[in-house]
């Protein structure tokens, strides 16, 4: 499945960057099967509580995916962003971020969010 | 309210109105920064300082700007940026990391050293984009303008209380990348825009100018979308 988990990046630009090329080379290859995919973030990362490498990551995938969003729903695919806490259960992850990946019955352009420590907090 | 402040992508578009109306509404130092030659001021409060910023010899230059402006640095305006749009599917890999390193990696790499000049706290201001929200063709320009937002975000959290840092998101500003968008495409954009029209360059200036200054001293880690409605239509 068409899954890219952003792993934690230090401060190093080059680092950064190559995470986010990870997951442009995912996203491309799954849009040219025209098929489905989803990016998981940690939560934290969205606000920028990590670090500024693991925020950059973040919310650039968030945007990336949106973007693809846009192009996959000329074609039937589609694009979300899964993001998780702390307490959130690893088999959630797993089972959302396949979800999503999978038949996402229309959602897409998402940010979904387990756990609940975004409550109260800014909308990404 | 005195001292520096370090506008990048100076050259033309939003970045020169940035730059000529800070030049213009007080005492400041303002440096202007860019790759592009055309990097010429009629206003001798205004220093141009013709740099790569994708290289750390870049940030050096600037920072000896900085040091020969003689007053502390106070304001720092990331507005640098380029596009190479494509859709995903064509999308190459030099497209990518041409975007990211321009966009996302220089204002990072930037940020980090002109924070540890504003001795006397300052501002920081990303000049992000609408299309942060997603924008047809555009996956890695979102990526870096989204990449943008998390820097504000992660830097007004570390750098609180002593420098603030935010976003503005433009949406389709009468630039000349926007003048080179075909005129039946651009009609549709303007008629999508519940303002019935393009911002000006000197709009947005305005924006950064309201968080660059005390007037906007509680806001910090926030994303100001500057686009005429269109978000919502």
């Amino acid at each position: 499945m068409n899954i890219h988990r952003a792993e934690p990046v230090g401060s190093d630009w080059g680092e950064v960057r190559a995470e986010l090329e990870r997951a442009f080379f995912m996203a491309r290859a799954a849009a040219l099967a025209e098929e489905s995919f989803v990016f998981v973030v940690h939560h934290d990362d969205l606000l920028g509580r990590r670090g500024a490498g693991n925020a950059m990551v973040a919310t650039g995938l968030l945007s990336a995916a949106r973007t693809a969003a846009v192009e996959g729903s000329r074609k039937g695919w589609t694009a979300n962003v899964l993001a998780y806490d702390n307490d959130s259960d690893p088999g959630q992850v797993t089972d959302w971020a396949e979800r999503l990946a999978g038949d996402s019955a229309g959602v897409t352009g998402e940010l979904i969010r387990l756990g609940s420590s975004h409550l109260g907090k800014a909308l990404p | 309210m005195t001292g520096s402040i370090v506008v990048t992508g100076a050259a033309r578009g939003i970045g020169r109105a940035i730059t000529e109306k800070l030049a213009g509404s007080g005492p400041f130092s303002v440096i202007g920064v860019d790759i592009a030659p055309e990097l010429t001021f009629d206003d001798d409060r205004i220093l141009p300082v013709q740099v790569d910023l994708t290289s750390d010899d870049g940030t050096t230059a600037v920072a000896d700007a900085v040091d020969r402006a003689g007053s502390p640095l106070i304001g720092l305006v990331n507005n640098a940026g380029i596009t190479r749009d494509s859709r995903l599917v064509n999308m190459t890999d030099e497209a990518l990391r041409a975007v990211l390193d321009v966009n996302l990696g220089a204002a990072y790499r930037l940020s980090t050293a002109m924070a540890d000049l504003m001795s006397e706290g300052g501002s920081i201001v990303n000049i992000s984009s609408r299309a942060y929200l997603g924008n047809f063709g555009q996956f890695n320009y979102s990526m870096s303008k989204g990449g943008l937002v998390g820097l504000t975000r992660a830097m007004a959290l570390s750098l609180a209380p002593h420098v603030r840092v935010n976003a503005v998101a433009p949406g389709l500003i009468g630039t000349e990348m926007a003048m080179g968008i075909p005129e039946d495409v651009l009609e549709k954009m303007v008629a999508a825009i519940p303002m019935a029209r393009m911002g000006s360059p000197e709009e947005i200036a305005e924006v950064v100018w309201f968080l660059l200054t005390p007037l906007s001293s509680y806001v910090t880690g926030h994303v100001l979308v500057a686009g005429g409605g269109r978000s919502l239509s």
